[in-house]
C-alpha cells in the first residue's frame, strides 16, 4: 500500500473544496438557517431538547456536506485517481478530510446554537471530544455510503435512507455522551463505556471500509 | 428433505409442549398488603395454579420473609379453596433494620406443589423505632426444608402468567431473523469473492425472508407487550433495534432497485449488506445493555440467565429455535427456487 | 356427511355449555392470559401464510409466463 499519496490527496480535497466555495457556503448557510429557524420559533429548549435539536442539525448538515464528496468529480477524473493511488488510501483521504469538515461544521453549529439559545453545556472539553468523535464516526459512515450512492444516480435521498439505520446507534451514543456534558464539572460521570463503544464501532467501520471500498471503486 | 421433516417435528413439539406443560404454582397477590408492627393480622394469599385444599401429608407452611436471616412464619392457616388461603401472623414488635418500613416477600410451601414466591408482597410499617433487642419472631421459624415441585412444569412469573409460553413463539422469530440475515451476508461475501448471479439471488432471498420473520417478531412482540407491559410499543431498545434492522433491509432492497445494471446492483448491494450488517451487530448486542430495557438480559446481564430460563424451559426453547429456524430456511428455499426459475424464464440468468 | 356434521354440531352444543359451566371461573385459563399466547401464535401463522400466498401468486405469474412462451 502506498501511503505517500495520502497527503497530496488530502491537499487535493481541500483545493477542490476551496474552488467550489459555493458548496461550502451552502452548508454553512444551511446550519445557520436551521439555527435561525429555531431562534425565530422562539423555542426555549430544555437540555434534553437542546441535545436532540443540536444533534439533528449536525446529522442533516453532515449528510449534506458529505454527499457531494464522490459526485463532484467526473468519472474520467476518478479513473485517473484510480490509476494513481490505492483505493484504501483514496478513501482514507476522503474520510479524514470529511472528518475535518464535519468538525468545523460542528464547531460552527455549537457557536451559532449557543448564541441564540442558552447552551446547557458545562464541560466544554468533554463536549469538544464528543464532537470530534462524532465527526469521525459520521465521516466514516457517510463517506462510505455516499460512495455507494454515487454509483446509483439518485443521490441525497438514497444516502439518507441507506445511512440512517447505520448511524442510529452512533447518534444515540453521541447524544448520551453530550447529555453527560450538561452535568456540573464537579460531579463524576461515567463516559468511558460510551467512548469505548464508539471507538469500537469506528474501528469496525474503518476496517470494513478498507476491505469493501475496492469493490465499490472497481467499475 | 430430512431437515424439513425435522423442522415440522420440532415446531409441532414446540407448540404441543409449549401449550400443554402446566405452569408451576404461584402467588398472584396478598391482601391486605400493608401491616403494622405488633398487630395480629389475617392475610389472604391468592394463588395461581395452586391446590391448597388437596390433602397433603405435612401441612402447608406460609412465610413472610425479609432475607435469608429474618422470616416470619404464619401461626395459623385456613385453606379457603384451591386458590385462596388465609394465614394469620403475629407481627413482631420491631423491624430487623432501623427503618420506618420493610418490604416482605410472600412464600408458600406446599408439600406436593412445591414452594412459590411473590417478591415484595407486603409492606410492614412501624410507627416508632422501638428500643431493645430484636423480636424473636423474626428468627424463631427460619425458612427451611422447602419442597421442590416434581415433574415437568414452567416457572410462574407474576405479570407473565401463562404468557411465559410466548418464549417459544415470539423469541425464536428473533433468532430466525438473525440466522437468515447472517446467511444473507454470507452469500454477499461469497458474491464479492466470486461474482456469480446465484450468490446474489441467495443473499436477496434470505434478506427478504429475514424481513418477514423480523416483522413477525415485532408484531407478535407487540401483542405480548400489550398485555404484559401495558402498551404495544414502549420504545424499548430491543424494539427500536429490530425496527432499525428492518429499515436497513428495506434500504437494501431500495438500493438493489436503483441500478439498471444487474452486476453493479448485485455488487453494491452486497457491499451495503456487509457494511450494514456489521454495523447492526454492535447495535444488537452493545447498545441494549446500555439502555434500560424491559427485556430480560438488560443492564449487563447475559440474556436468559439462570433465573429467566430454567431447565424445563430449555427443553422446549432450544428445539423451538432450531425448528423455527429450519422452517424459515425452508420458506427461503422455496422462494429461492421460484426466483431461479423466474430468472431463467426471463433470461436474466 | 350430513349426519356427521349434525353429530358434530350436537356434540359441540352439548359439550361447550358444559365446558363453560365447569370452567366458568377460568375459561381456558384466561386469567393466566393464555389468549395472548394464542394471539401470538395466530399472528405468526397468519404472517407465514400471507407470505406463502404471495409466493403462490408469483408462481402463478411464472406459470402464465411459461404458457405464453410455449
Amino acid at each position: 500500500m502506498n501511503w505517500r499519496n495520502l497527503l497530496p490527496l488530502l491537499h487535493k480535497e481541500m483545493v477542490l473544496e476551496w474552488r467550489q466555495r459555493y458548496a461550502l457556503s451552502g452548508i454553512v448557510l444551511y446550519v445557520v438557517s436551521m439555527v435561525f429557524v429555531i431562534y425565530i420559533a422562539s423555542v426555549k429548549p430544555t437540555p434534553p431538547m437542546w441535545n436532540t435539536l443540536f444533534w439533528l442539525i449536525i446529522l442533516f448538515a453532515s449528510i449534506n456536506a458529505v454527499v457531494k464528496s464522490f459526485v463532484r468529480e467526473s468519472g474520467a477524473r476518478q479513473l485517473y485517481y484510480y490509476q494513481l493511488a490505492d483505493p484504501a488510501v483514496l478513501v482514507l483521504a476522503k474520510v479524514l478530510y470529511n472528518a475535518f469538515l464535519l468538525l468545523m461544521l460542528g464547531g460552527l453549529a455549537t457557536v451559532a446554537f449557543a448564541l441564540v439559545t442558552s447552551s446547557p453545556v458545562q464541560r466544554w472539553s468533554l463536549f469538544t471530544g464528543t464532537l470530534a468523535l462524532g465527526s469521525v464516526s459520521f465521516s466514516i459512515a457517510f463517506t462510505f455510503i455516499s460512495a455507494i450512492a454515487a454509483k446509483a444516480d439518485q443521490n441525497a435521498t438514497l444516502v439518507a435512507i441507506l445511512s440512517f439505520p447505520v448511524v442510529l446507534p452512533i447518534l444515540l451514543t453521541l447524544m448520551r455522551l453530550s447529555a453527560a456534558c450538561f452535568t456540573p464539572a464537579g460531579m463524576p460521570v461515567e463516559t468511558w463505556p460510551d467512548v469505548r463503544n464508539l471507538l469500537a464501532v469506528d474501528a469496525i467501520l474503518v476496517a470494513l471500509v478498507f476491505v469493501l471500498f475496492p469493490y465499490i471503486w472497481r467499475d | 428433505m430430512w431437515w424439513k421433516i425435522t423442522s415440522v417435528v420440532l415446531v409441532l413439539y414446540t407448540i404441543i409442549a409449549g401449550f400443554l406443560v402446566p405452569l408451576k404454582s404461584g402467588i398472584e397477590r396478598v391482601e391486605p398488603n400493608v401491616a403494622q408492627t405488633g398487630e395480629q393480622v389475617s392475610i389472604r394469599f391468592f394463588g395461581y395454579n395452586t391446590f391448597f385444599t388437596r390433602p397433603t401429608e405435612t401441612p402447608v407452611r406460609v412465610w413472610l420473609y425479609y432475607n435469608d436471616q429474618y422470616a416470619l412464619r404464619a401461626q395459623a392457616i385456613r385453606l379457603i379453596n384451591d386458590t385462596i388461603l388465609e394465614a394469620t401472623f403475629q407481627m413482631p414488635t420491631n423491624l430487623p433494620e432501623e427503618k420506618s418500613f420493610v418490604l416482605l416477600n410472600a412464600l408458600v410451601d406446599h408439600p406436593t406443589a412445591g414452594a412459590s414466591l411473590l417478591p415484595i408482597a407486603l409492606t410492614l410499617r412501624q410507627t416508632k423505632v422501638s428500643e431493645g433487642s430484636l423480636d424473636s419472631a423474626w428468627t424463631i421459624h427460619p425458612v427451611d426444608n422447602l419442597h421442590l415441585q416434581k415433574g415437568f412444569s414452567f416457572p410462574y412469573q407474576n405479570i407473565l402468567y401463562e404468557t411465559i409460553r410466548n418464549t417459544y413463539f415470539h423469541v425464536p422469530m428473533w433468532f430466525v431473523l438473525l440466522f437468515l440475515l447472517a446467511a444473507s451476508v454470507w452469500y454477499s461475501i461469497k458474491y464479492l469473492q466470486q461474482p456469480e448471479a446465484d450468490y446474489d439471488r441467495c443473499a436477496a432471498t434470505y434478506a427478504e425472508v429475514g424481513i418477514l420473520f423480523g416483522l413477525l417478531g415485532l408484531t407478535s412482540g407487540m401483542v405480548w407487550a400489550n398485555y404484559t407491559w401495558g402498551k404495544p410499543w414502549s420504545n424499548d431498545i430491543k424494539q427500536l433495534m429490530t425496527a432499525v434492522a428492518l429499515l436497513i433491509y428495506f434500504a437494501y432492497f431500495i438500493l438493489r432497485g436503483s441500478f439498471s445494471d444487474p452486476e453493479k446492483s448485485a455488487r453494491l448491494a452486497a457491499v451495503y449488506n456487509i457494511f450494514a450488517f456489521a454495523s447492526l451487530l454492535p447495535l444488537l448486542y452493545i447498545l441494549p445493555r446500555m439502555f434500560d430495557s424491559l427485556h430480560p438480559g438488560a443492564t449487563g446481564n447475559p440474556a436468559f440467565g439462570t433465573q429467566d430460563l430454567d431447565n424445563t424451559m430449555r427443553a422446549v426453547f432450544y428445539p423451538a429455535i432450531i425448528g423455527w429456524t429450519l422452517l424459515g430456511f425452508w420458506i427461503a428455499d422455496l422462494r429461492l427456487r421460484l426466483q431461479r426459475l423466474k430468472d431463467k424464464a426471463l433470461g436474466v440468468d | 356427511m350430513a349426519r356427521t356434521i349434525l353429530t358434530f354440531v350436537l356434540w359441540l352444543g352439548l359439550s361447550l355449555p358444559a365446558a363453560f359451566a365447569e370452567g366458568n371461573r377460568d375459561f381456558m385459563r384466561e386469567t393466566g392470559k393464555i389468549y395472548v399466547v394464542v394471539a401470538t401464535l395466530v399472528v405468526i401463522f397468519l404472517g407465514i401464510v400471507g407470505y406463502l400466498v404471495r409466493l403462490e401468486r408469483k408462481l402463478t405469474q411464472l406459470e402464465h409466463l411459461k404458457k405464453n412462451d410455449a
